[in-house]
């Protein structure tokens, strides 16, 4: 009313000191309700990413993460039985050496030496390519550490997203304005720096099934150019 | 077989490294030098004249794809033959392994004779070319 009758009147003054008064009430009431109602929208967006990603995680990737720690224990298993069995057949061999070699010491000095030490030695290279053979096959059977070891990192990896997806719904709920979360766990469409090993019962996109599928595909490919 | 071929190793996890060391060491290499991901292995490579590259794919910092990617990329590397020993095993990223120019790709876990077989593939297309 007063900006009204400051026109009307043609007093530049009094409409300067009108206008001044009406953006002081605008600033002390609208703006700060426009903060607010913005405020309020960023904080429902980030509880609803945060909620969206907390449902995606406990309805999948939670249950897959037990499913790659048992596929852990089922591997860590294997990997030890197969290390035992492999030291308890190298054991007997050297044992043998050990025994075989006492023996024809002891019998140096009979006639049939030569053909002793002959057989002996004929024994020995025979059980040394065995005891080879074995400790190779016990060299591969650490491989399990890397695919375990792959494993559990992209466990971490959950439980590190779980913690900060959790700590921002806690954030939320205190009224402590946050920002939306960026996902971290790779998707099996975002596999350029690396899915991790196959599990058993997880879908993980379109995998071969082993060396031979590979082989197969590289020379499709190779064929095809 | 010329056992004086100088390889390069990278992966991540160390227990793999030295099974690949191994594996080689028996084959009758000797000159074996390793690293633990494309961002150590890049300027060893830039700086050393190694006939063979051996990695994984799945490393933190840079993984074995950029690695790949960057060899070709560095006219001086170019033609190296890379070899990926890797667990990934979707079909789409042995496509791109395979477009980007990789030489062989094992799949994890693997067995001494395929790691041999693809060896002497590569070693084979090397001495032809």
């Amino acid at each position: 009313m007063a900006l009204l009758g400051a026109i009307d009147s043609g007093d530049a003054s009094a409409f300067r000191c009108a206008f001044d008064s009406l953006c002081t009430e605008m600033d002390s009431g609208l703006l700060p309700e426009l903060k607010r109602i913005t405020a309020k929208a960023q904080s429902a967006l980030a509880r609803f990413s945060a909620e969206a990603r907390l449902d995606a995680l406990a309805g999948h990737e939670v249950p897959d993460a037990r499913k790659r720690l048992t596929h852990v224990v089922k591997l860590t298993d294997e990997a030890a039985h197969r290390t035992l069995d492999l030291v308890e057949l190298c054991g007997p061999l050297v044992d043998e050496a050990s025994r075989g070699a006492a023996q024809l010491l002891d019998s140096r000095n009979l006639p049939q030496w030569p053909s002793r030490a002959e057989e002996f030695l004929d024994r020995t290279r025979r059980d040394a390519d065995k005891l080879r053979a074995y400790l190779s096959e016990l060299l591969m059977a650490q491989g399990y550490q890397d695919i375990t070891g792959q494993i559990i990192r992209s466990v971490i990896s959950l439980v590190d997203e779980l913690e900060r997806v959790l700590g921002k719904l806690v954030q939320i709920a205190e009224g402590i304005e946050v920002t939306s979360l960026v996902r971290s766990l790779p998707t099996p469409t975002n596999w350029e720096k690396g899915l991790g090993p196959q599990v058993a019962g997880i879908a993980n996109g379109d995998a071969v099934a082993g060396q031979d599928d590979i082989d197969a595909l590289l020379s499709q490919m190779a064929a095809g150019k | 077989m010329s056992s004086n071929l100088k390889f390069l190793v990278v992966d991540d996890f160390s227990t793999m490294r030295r099974i690949v060391k191994n594996l080689l060491q028996e084959l009758g290499y000797s000159d074996i030098t390793e690293a633990d991901d494309g961002n150590t292995a890049l300027p060893l490579l830039k700086g050393g004249a190694f006939d063979i590259l051996i990695t994984d794919w799945n490393m933190p910092g840079m993984p074995g794809l950029d690695l790949l990617k960057a060899v070709r990329a560095d006219e001086r590397l170019a033609k190296l033959p890379v070899l990926m020993l890797t667990a990934e095993a979707k079909r789409e990223q042995i496509i791109e392994a395979a477009q980007a120019g990789v030489s062989g790709y094992v799949i994890k876990p693997f067995t001494a004779v395929t790691l041999k077989e693809k060896l002497d593939k590569i070693l084979a297309s090397r001495a032809a070319a």
